[in-house]
């Protein structure tokens, strides 16, 4: 559990970044938090010849609101994600799942940026900007692109990002901070990765901009859950149409989980979750 | 009493340790980062060594190619599994029981690999992310053969045989009858038939293994520090496979990071790095990564079970019929043999039960697994399981509370000592006391209302227990009884005044955990009449210790214990002699206490330990004649008549189950245990809350899965679940003291019992849980979510 040799870079700013991977391309890798990359360096199943740190760059590291948006920077870490009072008003659904993420050693170190460029699908973050809508902000040679986060995400541990780009911030929209929320997940153990979990966001009473479902863990990417949504977004939330929404998120989980080995297991699950998740969520709005 | 005799009394008494909540001696030294383990010793010139490990089940290994690994810019040398063969024998292990059947276990794969992870080739190099560079550039060729990855594939027809030699895929067939089982059988009011299945998991010490090793050429000489339960054991196994003179071997285990039986084995990473240090002239290091621990350590537990069990309507079992499994992998390990689990399960199985009518048939099972081995509880976590589970589907079947249903099967406290049905001498216990105690300490009332309370909330709260009775400290007979080729009876201690009065006390048995600098010091100190900081214990180094065993099957307290009071007790007659001499006073009224020897009943008529201690040594004309200048005596103990002693204790536990997720939660957990004199409660409670935690991971969470390749699929943390301190409840421990007739002090051990218990009372706690969806037999371990969601819906069927 050694690393394989690499060469180490320290740049202090995002320019300096990009002159880096132009210059080392497909062979270079961004260390963020290191919680992901490192153990995978150290079982040899990642083997970048070059190592750029982010951790010098001082401007990733941000949490602002911007035009009603919430920004968080790449760099900014889980843990300051999950207490921040901005964060928490702006957008309580990304607190609350930030501080679901490991242990707190882990939520210490482990950053924004590197999760959702890691796309494990069965992390809380690529869950919760699926869910919200956020839009990744990228840099690169080119310039500057935004990606909606349904569309960055690719697979099992892969983005669109290109090789020569970086994951400057992520932008939440307003509406993110909507008065029912809830995020749902189920682990083996406290603090493991979720088997399954389930973000809810829910509008006031009657409104449907703004509803959403999320799913994580079941497939190899977070997923809308479109045919609950459409379920719910006449505005009614009587106990019968939320039984079915949840049961239209588990046999949607069931069909996106084709190959796992318990996938009926984990249909019944995202099913489950999403009944709770709604009760939370409703309750939040005050109903 | 007047005055001054009470002051008399007062000043040559001295309140015995042994008994006493001391805190650990050992303690201060790892909470402030001051203990030294293996990967904290540098040598000088030392190599690295990293091992290339074989990816593949089953197969015949073709071709080793090491060329570019040999040439890689700091590699000093790669070296294959034929080179291996021509330097070190392999370790064979055999049994004496007649249906065994041997394996030899090279220290690097030669030919054929039986298991992924086994060790192929050694790459030696200046760092270990060197070694493990080049170990990538070494290509081994294999000729696949069909794996066998499971019991049933190895007992099939027609299975592929892992040992060419053999006649099938077992080590060992055993068989036992004992009473009149089908008697009991025809004569019941009802028979049960029951399977129960435990899956492979193992102890997984913070430390991982680790060895470094230095040869000596001008004298031929090796000394071998590696993180071991059982030094001198090293050492001996190490002199055979090396053909070195034994006294040319030195093995030092420092400080240990956890063993749980685990490091109590001579593996073949020892023997290689060995090996690489003789051919090398250099000290050469091996720190095992968790990959390589998960992957080719020793696993345990693997244990699949089939049973009739006869009952009457009153809730007795009249007979069992036991048919057993047992995984035992590729290998059979060295010193124990692959028979220990077999062995174990098929003695231990009707535990504290007085069950007279037992028959079984047990199979030591050899499959392309990492080899199985002892770990903390070897067998009876499975043994418990199932008779535990048995009880509480008696209890189902009859319509009994399933504590009645234990309470009318117990062996009563009038029948110790008692002889099991398999011949086992349960010298003493109290198996009713500590069920009735735990359910009173544990607030079983409470427990009950609050699950109704829960019940009309739509939750489900399940209310477990399980009892059992532990063998330990099984010696002589015990050994012979099993089979193994070596006899794991006496340990030994030698107990050493220095000039200054202070005490060197040296014991065969290793400490890792257990706190022996502690109980050990108590034990001496007592006798010697000083203080417990007066008194140093050491262990671990052959060059200073006494041969013994080393410290497993909860024996050390026992035996090393009781060896430390004999030599002590030596030392004490030493003492009191001199003493004598010097105060011109009768021997048989000395008395040694508070640092003085004292004539009896008179504080003033006294002299210092300290100062006849100083005399012994550099004034010996004092001495009385004849008395040579050595404060010093070697004791060994046995523990007649070495059939052990047996620990009891009950557990019982609260959980809550979602039924929709399958999620089990632990929310209160109660231990009463009995293992006789305690030397030291707190490091028996410690001892308990450690061996239940493990116990917890071994239900829930602690899993090996292979597939039908023998790929093993949790080979991280990620995979391979271990319980955390959130996922473990506060552990009440109460105690109750019934001493052993057959130990000094009456001390039994404990060490394992923790985790004996857990098992069996979290799945009865699960199905009480589960109850309102309907009665289903729990019988499988670990309870993953998706395994307990199977028992809901069987649960839900059986009540349709
Ligand atoms: C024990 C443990 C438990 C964990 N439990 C959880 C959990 O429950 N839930 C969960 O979600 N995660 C969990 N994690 C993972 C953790 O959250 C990681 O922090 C996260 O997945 C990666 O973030 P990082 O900052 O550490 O990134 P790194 O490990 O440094 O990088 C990860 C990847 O992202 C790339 N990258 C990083 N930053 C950028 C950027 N700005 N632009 C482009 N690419 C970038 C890197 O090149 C690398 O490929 C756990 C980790 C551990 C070790």
């Amino acid at each position: 559990m050694k690393p394989p040799p690499f060469e180490y870079f320290s740049p202090t700013s995002v320019d300096e970044c990009l002159t880096l991977l132009a210059e080392h391309g497909e062979d270079a890798k961004l260390l963020a938090g290191g919680q992901s990359l490192v153990p995978l360096m150290n079982l040899r199943l990642a083997a970048p010849e070059v190592l750029i740190d982010l951790n010098g760059v001082d401007e990733l590291a941000r949490i602002d609101r911007d035009d009603g948006e919430l920004v968080i920077g790449a760099m900014t870490r889980h843990r300051d994600v999950a207490s921040s009072e901005l964060v928490r008003e702006a957008c309580p659904l990304l607190a609350e799942a930030a501080a679901l993420i490991g242990y707190p050693a882990i939520r210490n170190r482990g950053t924004m940026g590197g999760s959702l460029s890691h796309a494990d699908p069965a992390a809380e973050l690529p869950c919760v900007t699926t869910t919200l809508d956020a839009e990744m902000v990228v840099v690169g040679p080119g310039g500057r692109r935004s990606i909606p986060a349904r569309d960055f995400f690719a697979g099992h541990f892969t983005t669109v990002l290109e090789p020569s780009e970086l994951l400057l911030e992520v932008r939440f929209p307003a509406h993110g901070g909507g008065p029912g929320w809830s995020f749902h997940e189920f682990s083996r153990k406290s603090g493991d990765f979720a088997l399954v979990a389930v973000a809810v966001q829910l509008p006031g009473d009657g409104a449907s901009a703004g509803l959403a479902i999320g799913v994580g863990g079941v497939g190899d990417r977070p997923w809308r859950a479109d045919a609950a949504e459409g379920l719910l977004a006449g505005g009614q939330r009587g106990d019968e149409l939320l039984q079915q929404a949840a049961d239209a998120v588990g046999a949607q989980a069931r069909e996106h989980g084709e190959g796992h080995a318990d996938n009926d297991y984990r249909g019944h699950v995202a099913a489950t979750l999403a009944r709770r998740a709604f009760a939370t969520a409703l309750e939040r709005t005050g109903r | 009493m007047s005055e001054t005799q009470a002051e008399t009394q007062a000043a040559t008494q001295q309140p015995k340790l042994l008994g006493a909540r001391v805190t650990r001696v050992e303690d201060p030294r790892f909470l402030t980062g001051n203990g030294r383990y293996v990967d904290d010793i540098a040598l000088p010139g030392m190599l690295h060594v990293a091992f290339v490990r074989s990816t593949m089940a089953h197969a015949d290994i073709t071709g080793v190619n090491v060329e570019a690994a040999a040439s890689h810019p700091g590699v000093h040398a790669v070296v294959t599994g034929a080179e291996m063969a021509g330097e070190a024998k392999p370790i064979t292990c055999d049994s004496l029981v007649p249906t065994w059947q041997a394996t030899e276990y090279p220290a690097l794969a030669h030919e054929r690999v039986r298991f992924v992870g086994e060790a192929v080739a050694a790459v030696v190099a200046d760092d270990r992310y060197i070694a493990e560079d080049a170990s990538e550039l070494v290509r081994v060729e294999y000729s696949a053969r069909e794996p066998v990855a499971s019991i049933e594939a190895a007992i099939r027809d027609g299975a592929p045989r892992l040992h060419d030699s053999w006649e099938d895929n077992f080590f060992v067939k055993r068989h036992f009858n004992g009473g009149d089982v089908e008697g009991a059988m025809a004569e019941a009011d009802g028979v049960l038939e029951l399977d129960l299945v435990s899956h492979r998991h193992s102890g997984i010490p913070l430390e991982c293994r680790g060895c470094i090793a230095d040869y000596n050429r001008g004298d031929n000489t090796l000394t071998l520090w590696t993180s071991t339960q059982i030094p001198h054991l090293v050492r001996t196994g190490l002199a055979d496979v090396l053909e070195m003179p034994e006294n040319s071997i030195r093995v030092i285990a420092p400080e240990v990071g956890g063993g749980y039986g685990i490091k109590g084995h001579l593996f073949p990473e020892e023997i290689a790095v060995a090996v690489l240090a003789r051919k090398l002239g250099r000290a050469v290091k091996w720190i095992e990564d968790r990959r390589e621990h998960l992957l080719a350590c020793i696993h345990a537990r693997e244990h699949h079970h089939r049973l009739q069990v006869a009952y009457k309507q009153d809730g007795t079992v009249t007979g069992i019929k036991a048919l057993l499994y047992v995984d035992c992998g590729a290998y059979s390990v060295y010193p124990w043999t692959s028979t220990m689990d077999t062995g174990m399960a098929l003695g231990i199985l009707p535990g504290p039960y007085r069950i007279r009518n037992y028959e079984c048939e047990a199979y030591s099972v050899t499959t392309n697994k990492c080899p199985l081995g002892p770990y903390r509880g070897v067998a009876r976590p499975a043994a418990c399981f199932s008779i535990e589970r048995a009880m509480d589907e008696v209890a189902h079947a009859v319509g009994l509370d399933p504590f009645e249903v234990r309470r009318r099967n117990l062996v009563r406290d009038d029948e110790f000592p008692y002889e099991s049905v398999t011949g086992l001498i349960y010298d003493s216990g109290s198996f009713h006391e500590a069920l009735e105690k735990v359910c009173r300490d544990g607030d079983l009332e409470g427990m009950r209302r609050l699950q109704e309370e829960a019940r009309a909330e739509g939750r489900y709260l399940g209310i477990g227990f399980s009892c059992y009775t532990e063998q330990t400290a099984h010696t002589t007979n015990e050994f012979i009884k099993r089979g193994v080729p070596i006899i794991f009876g006496y340990d030994t201690a030698i107990v050493r005044m220095d000039p200054s009065g202070t005490v060197l006390v040296h014991v065969s048995t290793h400490s890792h955990g257990q706190g022996h600098e502690t109980t050990y010091a108590q034990v001496v100190a007592d006798q010697l009449g000083i203080p417990l900081e007066s008194v140093k214990v050491a262990f671990g180094d052959t060059a200073a210790t006494p041969y013994g065993h080393g410290t497993f099957a909860s024996r050390s307290a026992v035996l090393a214990g009781g060896a430390s009071l004999r030599a002590a007790q030596k030392v004490a007659e030493m003492l009191v002699r001199f003493a004598a001499e010097h105060l011109e006073a009768d021997p048989g009224d000395i008395e040694l206490a508070q640092g003085k020897a004292f004539v009896r009943g008179s504080a003033s008529r006294g002299v210092e330990i300290a100062d006849l201690a100083r005399w012994a040594y550099h004034r010996p004309e004092k001495l009385p004649d004849g008395m040579e200048p050595v404060l010093e005596a070697v004791s060994s103990y046995d523990a007649d008549p070495g059939t052990g002693t047996f620990a009891n204790a009950a557990h019982l536990v609260l959980v809550e189950v979602d039924p929709e997720t399958g999620g089990v939660k632990l929310l209160r957990y109660a231990v009463t245990e009995d293992c006789g004199r305690m030397i030291n409660p707190l490091i028996v409670d410690g001892q308990v809350h450690g061996g239940v935690a493990q116990g917890i991971g071994g239900a829930l969470l602690e899993e090996f899965v292979y597939d039908e390749n023998g790929q093993l699929l949790t080979t991280t943390f990620l995979d391979y679940l271990l319980p955390g301190a959130t996922d473990i409840p506060k552990i009440e421990v109460t105690h109750l003291e019934t001493l052993s007739p057959f130990t000094l002090e009456g001390i039994k051990g404990m060490g394992e019992g923790g985790a004996i218990g857990p098992g069996p009372a979290v799945a009865s706690a699960v199905a009480d849980a589960l109850s309102p969806f309907g009665h289903v037999f729990v019988n499988e371990l670990p309870l993953t979510p998706e395994r307990v969601r199977k028992f809901v819906q069987q649960a839900t069927g059986n009540a349709a």
